[in-house]
Formats: structure tokens, sequence, C-alpha cells
């Protein structure tokens, strides 16, 4: 058996009214790469705030052996010289600074006068990432380097500090397919150097390409021992995870296509930084009752701003017509499209989809306040119902309906969010990227959720990056592709090839 | 208990100061003192009201004190041209409070514009405004049946009946409100109704005494009562207060959710325009004559007020009854220093070091919680 380099024993940790952290024991081997799965809100990120000092001991109960020797961290940069890194989903880096200066943030090398020895700093940048293999010049500033290269930034200034234990927080979130390839090949060299890396993803297919092995955490402890990956299928996982069998991710359902609800015609907007080009470029498309419009397409294709058109978001500076069921509509805000019955629920809940320091109510009912107030007061009572009504039906897990939607985890913030839209009662149900970073299990909700929408006359239509999602639950899927539609598939045509194919604006030979 | 310290912190610090300064100075609780100091209280928290609105948008208004400078001015020019007290205040309120508001509002929103620059603009140009009108000189009241909105009191009888009802009304509230955390229809934790129904008892024997005690309860606190009642009213439980957190929490999300950003933007600039007015027409009143630069540094008053009184200068938090306090403790310190014989220079020094600290204890608070 290979040695342990790290050890938790029965960590436990409260906050107030929950147990985060319920007797979690894991092991972690030199040279391994361990996935930590779970959903949101199991544990995972409280886990590793513990173990990178963030909550010092005694906040937490427990031990944690270091080289089989107890440690109790008071504080990050404790745990730091331990050589414990993380790297997390969002960057801790300075854009305005050199590459250099990032790695060896307040560690500079200086002369006698308190300067800093910027040729050595900078050989000593070059020497880091070469480990890395990484051609990056350590004198340019760090705003100019790609998200995948910050993230490289990030990794070697783990390194730098000795670091022999790194966790990865959801890396590949922001990432591009190469640069994720890329990220893989740093992590093996990694492992092969001897570090050992703990790896928190949502994405099984990720897990099951880099991992050695698997550790669920559910509610706050850990469900089962240690799996080596090659012992496991992703399912049994997923089944750990959830608690319950996942026999279908996808579970679609098929209705009767029914009238045409919305069309639009020849929309296109103009980009505000390139006047000869164009966001969203001529795009005409048409959704009906009884079925789930997928769209599809890279980052970048103009699927968000398609959709925020349609929603008024532009304002004037949107080009072409909108039909509801024919009838021309003029909607110049989303005051507009709210009250001609279209919904949006937005790609960036925390941005654009929540009031995060207020309650779930008032969320809930923001788009809708008119149904709940006379003339001027709003009545309370029935917001409140209402709210306590679709917490019930959304499934979201909260002790009360006044908790602020900041506290609540991630895929119940999405039901938020969703709910908030669906107390509209609107005809057309616009989803931008609605599973994205939610675990497994409010995902399977969320689908469900979309069939009974569309049984119920509900025109759905989904963006999403996620192919096996846009796969698994439209009955049509537009593609686009640098702001045009390149294609418009049917169920039946789409597979991986053929959507990738347009995605990326080849027209092939089709 | 240590939270409950942490909460209504402002309000401790008030009744420690009323404390403090009626062991220093006799006359202090005397109720023709206390008389005195809610009515100088009420100028600048009727324009605090508007304040907190602005404030709670994460905008802020500069203008306020040359509004006000410039709606005393205007209506006792329009009175000296011979026009009746009510019309003239009517135009004033209007076409003075009213329009400047509209300016601010509009200006800052639909061009989104941060309406500091607006309104130190329209500061500026107000105040210029009054010295041309009144060529730099003070106006006289000519009126004389118009002295008594500003200085008149409403009889002790009357007053004692209103401070009963007021008495009566709150705590009836409170024991809805008890009934409706019972049921579990509103979370609201027992200290929050405890300190409700101690504020309205202090406030009741504070009325009683100071108003009955003297000459009965003085216009311009009634009138600064409605402001108060209407604005926590309009905060708290009509839409468009909802509408107001919505935009103050996040512009962004309340926009996407149908919410039309001008237009509650707007209004509110214009209740601050048209309050900030009706403060300006109290003072002429008072002071039976407009000179052009009164009003001057009103906004700094106001701007504590608001912030003292626990309003989140990010936007999105705060509530009138929290201006009200914070409007108070101005009113108490300034009234307590004049009281204490220290110089007016000295207490501007004061001021300032309490709206830092107050600002320092709101920040260190909200990095605990979070």
């Amino acid at each position: 058996m290979a040695e342990e380099i790290l050890e938790m024993k029965n960590i436990i940790k409260d906050f107030p009214g929950v147990r985060a952290l319920d007797h979690v024991n894991f092991a972690l081997e030199k040279g391994e790469i361990l996935a930590l799965v779970g959903e949101n809100g199991a544990g995972k990120s409280t886990l590793m705030k513990v173990l990178s000092g963030v909550w010092p001991y005694p906040t937490y109960e427990g031990d944690i052996y270091l080289d089989d020797q107890l440690v109790r961290f008071d504080n990050t940069r404790e745990a730091e010289e331990a050589g414990i890194g993380i790297i997390h989903q969002e960057l801790n880096l300075l854009p305005d600074l050199s590459v250099a200066e990032n790695i060896f943030l307040d560690r500079q090398p200086l002369n006698k006068f308190g300067g800093i020895k910027w040729e050595e700093l900078y050989h000593n940048a070059e020497k880091v990432l070469a480990r890395l293999n990484m051609n990056i010049d350590p004198r340019i500033e760090l705003g100019d380097l790609t998200v995948g290269k910050q993230q490289m930034v990030e990794i070697a200034k783990a390194l730098s500090l000795d670091t022999r234990i790194l966790v990865f927080d959801e890396p590949t979130s922001a990432l591009t397919e190469s640069e994720i390839n890329e990220l893989f090949i740093v992590i093996n060299e990694l492992r092969a150097s001897g570090v050992s890396i703990i790896y928190i993803s949502h994405k099984m297919e990720e897990i099951e390409e880099i991992a050695d092995s698997v550790v669920v955490l559910r509610d706050g402890a850990t469900i089962g021992d240690k799996i080596q990956i090659d012992q496991v299928t992703l399912d049994e996982i997923i089944t750990r995870m959830v608690g319950r069998d996942i026999n279908d991710l996808f579970p679609k359902k098929e209705f009767q296509k029914g009238e045409k609800t919305l069309e639009v015609k020849n929309i296109s907007i103009p980009d505000p930084f390139n006047p000869d080009k164009k966001l969203v470029d001529d795009v005409s498309f048409a959704a009906y009752k009884g079925e789930i419009l997928g769209i599809s397409g890279l980052m970048g294709a103009g699927r968000t701003e398609l959709v925020n058109a349609i929603f008024g978001v532009y304002g004037k500076k949107r080009e072409g017509d909108i039909y509801l069921k024919e009838q021309k509509i003029n909607i110049k805000s989303p005051a507009d499209a709210i009250d001609n019955g279209i919904a949006l629920v937005t790609e960036d809940r925390k941005e654009l989809g929540l009031l995060l320091d207020k309650d779930i109510v008032m969320n809930m009912t923001l788009p809708s306040i008119k149904k709940f107030s006379s003339k001027f007061a709003m009545d309370n009572h029935a917001e409140r119902t209402v709210a306590e009504k679709y917490i019930d039906e959304l499934n979201i897990k909260t002790p009360s309906p006044d908790v602020f939607v900041e506290k609540l985890s991630g895929g119940n913030q999405q039901k938020v969010v969703i709910g908030k839209w669906l107390i509209t009662d609107s005809d057309i149900l616009i989803l931008d990227e609605p599973t994205r970073g939610i675990d497994v299990g409010a995902k399977t909700e969320v689908y469900r959720l979309m069939n009974q929408l569309v049984e119920a006359g509900v025109t759905v239509i989904m963006i999403s990056s996620e192919l096996p999602e846009i796969m698994g639950m439209s009955d049509r899927i537009i593609v686009m592709s640098e702001g045009k539609k390149t294609a418009e598939l049917e169920r039946s045509e789409a597979d991986q090839e053929t959507i990738m194919k347009y995605a990326t604006g080849n027209k092939g030979v089709e | 208990m240590k939270k409950f310290i942490k909460n209504n912190g402002t309000f401790i610090a008030l009744i420690v100061l009323v404390i403090i300064l009626s062991f220093a100075s006799p006359s202090f609780l005397s109720s023709r003192n206390l008389t005195n100091l809610v009515r100088q209280v009420t100028i600048n928290g009727i324009i605090a009201v508007g304040m907190t609105m602005v404030i709670l948008l994460a905008g802020i208004d500069l203008s306020v004190g040359s509004v006000v400078g410039l709606s005393a001015v205007a209506v006792t020019l329009l009175m000296q041209a011979g026009l009746g007290i009510w019309l003239a205040i009517l135009i004033t309120l209007v076409g003075v409070g009213g329009v400047i508001g509209f300016f601010n509002g509009f200006m800052s929103a639909k061009f989104d514009i941060h309406p500091f620059i607006i309104t130190l603009g329209i500061m500026t140009i107000a105040r210029g405004l009054s010295l041309v009108l009144t060529q730099g000189v003070s106006v006289p009241v000519t009126n004389m049946t118009f002295a008594v909105i500003g200085s008149g009191y409403i009889p002790k009888l009357p007053s004692l009946i209103i401070l009963v009802i007021a008495l009566i009304l709150g705590i009836f509230a409170m024991f809805k409100t008890s009934i409706e955390v019972r049921k579990g229809e509103k979370v609201r934790n027992k200290a929050k109704l405890t300190v409700g129904i101690i504020l309205i008892v202090i406030g009741f024997i504070a009325g009683f005494y100071s108003f009955i005690g003297y000459q009965g309860i003085p216009i311009p606190v009634a009138i600064f009562a409605v402001v108060v009642m209407a604005g926590a009213y309009t905060l708290r439980k009509t839409r468009f207060g909802r509408k107001l957190y919505a935009i103050g929490g996040n512009e962004e999300v309340a926009w996407l959710s149908g919410i039309n950003i001008l237009r509650s933007k707007t209004m509110v600039f214009v209740i601050t325009g048209v309050l900030s007015a009706a403060s300006g027409i109290l003072l002429a009143s008072r002071l039976n004559g407009a000179s052009p630069n009164l009003g001057d540094g009103f906004e700094l008053d106001a701007i504590a007020s608001v912030i003292i009184g626990g309003t989140s200068f990010m936007g999105g938090v705060g509530t009138v009854t929290g201006t009200v306090i914070g409007a108070i403790i101005i009113g108490v310190i300034n009234n307590g220093m004049s009281l204490l014989g220290i110089n007016s220079f000295y207490q501007m020094i004061v001021k300032g070091f309490i709206i830092i600290l107050a600002v320092m204890i709101d920040v260190l608070n909200r990095k605990e919680t979070a």
C-alpha cells in the first residue's frame, strides 16, 4: 500500500442550526488524484475550508493528520506552509499585476533597500512555469491571459509554495475543451512528481478521466469508503451522491406538438464594440406548444444574446420582429416581455437572477408583484402562501421562506429563480443554462419540471452548453455559431458530431 | 442580549446620550427644551425621510439644502406678490421641489449618470437662483398668518387625544404582529417586538411630557409625524417600497424582473424634492422670512441621519424608523452641546466624528455577520 499523506478523521463542523460535516473520514495517498464528489451543499467546500485553515481548530471537531502528524491550523497561512494549496473556482489573482508578481505575491526577492529584484523574480517564475511545461511570459500582465492560462498561474503559485496537497475546486467550469485537456495533462504531471490531488467536480466524465479514486459526500457525511475509479460505474457514484437510483438522467417525455406560440423573424443585435460585427445575426425560428426547443452552440455563439433580445434586454437596438400566436408584439424592455407572458431564467443567477441579500419570498414574487398587491399595499399573506407552495413543489431545501437566498446552495438558488418565473404563469419559459453549476439530483428535478411544464402547455426554450443535456431533453435543436443560426435539427437527427459540426460553423457535406 | 445590543445600537446610543445630557445639563429635560429640540429635528427629519429612499437606491441627493433655501425664498416672494398662503405653498412644493426632484431623478436614471454629479450641479444652480431672486438679501414674510405653520401649536387637549390615539394604534399594531408571529406567518424575533413596544411607550411618555407639559404639539412636529408614518408605510407595505428595496439590492435583477427603474428612481427624487421644499416652507414660516443662504449644509445632516439610522450606503437596506432615530440623535447632539455652551465650531467637529463612528460600527457589524 502506498503511503498516506493526509488523513481526516471524524471531522464535525456545525453551523448555527445545521451540521455541515458529520464524522467525515477519508485518507489521501501520496501521488493520488482523489475525486471528492457530492451534490451542492453536501459539504465539500466546508471540508476543504477545514483542511485549509479557513475554519481553524476548535471551530471544528476531529483530527487532521499530515504524514501521520496531528496538525491544527490556526489560519490559511499555516496550512499553506504545511503544503496545502487550493485552486478556487474563482481565481484569487490580481489582473493588473504581472504573472511573476502574482506567483510570488508578498514573497518577491528583495534587495537591501526593499526594492524588488525583478530579474530574479522573473527567473524564478520561469522556473516554476517550466515545471508545468507552460510557455507563459512571466513579464506580461495577468489580465491579458485567457482564463485557462490564469488558472495555470494559480497552479504555479501553489507549486512555488512547495505544495504537496493541491485541491482543485471545480477547476473546469470556466475552461474550454482544449484548456481542460491542457489542465488534465498538468494534473497528471503533478501526480507523477508526487503531488497529491483532491479534485472537486460535478462533471462525471471528468472524474472518470482524471481521478484514481472517489469519495462521495452526502449531507455532510462520507457515503461508503473510498473506491478506486476502475471498480465503480458512474451510475453507482451518482446513486451514492443522491441516495437513490437514477436510471435515466434525462427523463424526457414527448407530448403532442401543438400550435405555434412564439416566432421571431430576422433578429439581429449589433456588437457595441465592433460596428462590422453582429452579436446575433439575422436569426429566425419558431417555437411550439408541447415541445422543448433546445439552443446549442459554443461559448460566444450569441445564444444568450438571442434570448435576451427576445426578452427586451437590448431595447430599441434589436432589429427584427417578434410574434406571439401570429400576432406581432412590441417588446422594448423586460417589463414588456413579462407582460406578454415571456419569462427568462438567466444564466448568471447570482448577478442577474437573484437579490442575494433578500429573502426567498421577495425574490420569488418580484416579477409578479402586481399580482400580490392591491393598488398600493402588498398582500404579504398571499405572497407568502404562494412562495411556500413553490418551495414545496420545487423541493427547495430551506428552513423557512424568510431565509436570505445567499444562504442557499446553488441548486436551491436555481430553483428559487425558476420558481420566481413560474409564479408569473408565463406561456413561454426561456431557460439559459438552467443546470449550470448544480448537482446531478437537482438537475434531474429541473428536467422533470420541464416535462411538467410542457405537459401543462408551456413552450419551453432551453439554452445549454452540455450536449448530452441538449440531446436528452430537446424535441428540436437550433444550433448557433458566431451569431448565426447554422442548423435546425429534429430530435432524431441530432447526435454529438452533427451538433458540433454546426456549432463550429462547419456546414459539412450535408 | 449581545445580539439585542447589536441590532438596536443606535437606539441604545440615543438613550445613553439622553441620560448623560440630563445629568450634565438640568435644563435639558425641561418640557420647553424638549419641545424645541423636536421642532428643530423636524426640519432635518422631513428631508431625511426622502433621503432614506434615495440612499436605499444607492443614490445620493446633494441638492436638498439648496432646495430648502430656494423654496423658502420662493414661498416668501410668492406671498409678497399677493398670492394666498395655500396657493403659494402648492406652487412652491410642485414648482420648486417637484420640478427639481424630477430633473435630478430623470437625468440620473435616463442617462445613467451618478446622482452625485447631477445633484451637485443642481445644488449650485438652486442656490444661485435663490441669490438672484433675492438679490442676495433676506426677504421678509408679509402674511402674518403664515407664521402659524412653523411656530404654532395644536392646543393641549387635542394634542393629548392625538397622543392617546397614537399609543392605542401603536400597541394594536404590535398586538396584531404578535398574533401573526404566533401563527407562524411572520418570523420576527421577540426582541424586535419588545423593542417596538418599548419605543411606542417611550415615545408616548416623551411626547406627553414634552408637549402636554409645554404648549401642545408643535404643528411642524405633527407634519413630521405624518411624513414619517407615510414614509414608513410606503417602504414597508407598498408595492413601490418593495421595488425600491429590489432596485437597491440589485438594479439589474430588478430590471430583468420587469421593474421600471426610470419611473421608480424619478419618483424617489421627486418625493425628496417635495419634502425638502416642505422643509423650506416650514423654515421660512418659523423665521418669518427667508434668506438666500437658508438650508446651507442641510444635505449633510440629512445624509448623516440616514447613515446613523442604519441605512446602507450600498443600497437595498434601511428603514425610515432608523432614520428618525438618527435624526433625533443629531438633534440631541446639537441641542445638548448648545446647552453645555460648546462653541458651534466644535459642534461641527464632534458631529463629523459621530458620523464616522456610526458608519464604522455598521461596517464592523456587517463583517461579523458575513
